[in-house]
């Protein structure tokens, strides 16, 4: 059995060397990968990320990536956000009515004790901290080094986890990191990325002039457009709040449903209830 | 040099076709349905790799690697910007793989909750024992 896997895995190898080898010296026609240049579209977003001189066209953002996500194309990740929503909520449809406030009272001394050794407990304390600061500057600064929104969420989502699996669901619930609490601060970011889309739309409303959702940078029939830099700070804009809020979002999304797949099967058993499968 | 970049390169995407190959026999073949979610998250991570390369260009020069496209300076002149645009790797599949890795996890964690239910109900996370089940 073992060299039959041995025997299989190697020549898998073997297979794909061969290949790669057969295509560098052209035995099956010439193909020169990688491709020395990229293609006019991606020369065109990487001359205006950051261009003042073209003013209708660039995003004042020198990450070419966040500035494509969040304003070149802008509703492809309003709509990536809905589908991160949709998921979530289709989370906690399947896990309705279930709450760990009974097992709670229940079990409020198994709070202290329990969960991995002295050694883990004393290294999630120090790094629980240093992850959630780490991620807020990956969100912060999304707009200028590689990062954002989203990455920050998910390294953030790391320490409630971190916490979950170290002490216990518990303890987090103990500390006030519970379902609600986080659904709220997923319903703030969200909103707040509505809001940051509509923003030159409701400055528009106030001002009359013209003005299209999602718009960050002035444009020729729309004048208005949300400031590249506040005091000589560059902050591009409207992928600031944007970055913000999809932190905000993400990291209360992804920790609700980490706390929602913690919850022991125990207590699900004693809310689902119903004729069981053995 | 460059024969060696264009062998490490296929190397590269021959290496991804086969482990799409291998991910998606893991889907079809295994039984158990977590099996199945850790085969999809690989397919999944390969095609965004796979993406990614898709961006990757040839080095500009024999002894310059291309850059990522994340611009150093806030005040760039148009120079700065010409010379960027030439070295610079393509931003659009990073930017569609961000929004595909968020996607995904999100799917993940829903088809976990999934499975997570099937077990709770059935007591089993096999599909073919879920399948012979009647009611």
């Amino acid at each position: 059995m073992r060299i039959k896997k041995f025997l299989v895995l190697s020549s898998l190898i073997i297979l794909v060397l061969t290949l790669s080898l057969a295509f560098t010296k052209g035995a099956l026609g010439h193909y020169p990968l990688p491709l020395p240049g990229v293609r006019l579209l991606a020369s065109w977003y990487l001359f205006t990320t950051l261009n003042p001189q073209y003013p209708v066209f660039t995003a004042m953002s020198p990450e070419a990536v966040t500035a494509i996500v969040w304003d070149y194309r802008g509703l492809d990740t309003l709509f990536e956000t809905a589908v991160f929503f949709l998921a979530i909520v289709g989370a906690l449809a399947l896990m309705r009515g279930i709450s760990l406030k009974s097992a709670l009272n229940n079990a409020s001394n198994r709070v202290g004790d329990g969960g991995l050794s002295l050694i883990c407990k004393t290294a999630a304390r120090l790094l629980t901290p240093l992850i959630i600061v780490v991620s807020a500057s990956i969100a912060l600064h999304g707009h200028l080094t590689p990062g954002g929104g989203f990455q920050g969420g998910s390294a953030a989502a790391v320490a409630p986890l971190l916490v979950l699996v170290i002490f216990s669901v518990y303890f987090l619930l103990s500390k006030g990191v519970s379902e609600k609490p986080m659904l709220i601060l997923r319903t703030v970011g969200l909103v707040g990325i509505y809001l940051t889309a509509l923003a030159a739309v409701l400055i528009g409303l106030f001002t009359g002039l013209n003005a299209y959702v999602f718009q960050n940078q002035p444009k020729p029939d729309a004048p208005l457009g949300l400031p590249a830099q506040i005091s000589g700070a560059l902050i591009s804009g409207s992928l600031l709040f944007f970055n913000v809020f999809e932190y905000l979002a993400v990291a209360g999304g992804f920790t609700l449903v980490f706390i929602l797949l913690s919850i022991p099967e125990e207590v699900v058993k004693s809310f689902i209830g119903g004729e069981t499968h053995e | 040099m460059s024969e060696l970049n264009t062998f490490l390169f296929n190397i590269l995407l021959f290496s991804l076709f086969f482990n799409v190959g291998i991910s998606l026999y893991g889907i079809f073949a295994r039984p158990s349905l977590i099996k199945k979610i850790i085969a999809l998250t690989i397919f999944s991570d390969t095609a965004n790799v796979l993406a990614i390369a898709v961006g990757y260009r040839g080095w500009p020069s024999p002894s310059q690697p291309p850059i990522p496209p994340v611009i150093t300076t806030t005040e760039p002149s148009i120079d700065d910007l010409t010379w960027f645009a030439r070295q610079a790797v393509d931003p659009l599949p990073q930017a569609l793989v961000l929004t595909a890795i968020v996607i995904g996890l999100a799917v993940t964690l829903f088809l976990v909750f999934l499975t997570l239910q099937v077990y709770r109900l059935y007591g089993t996370t096999d599909v073919r024992r879920v399948a012979r089940l009647r009611g």
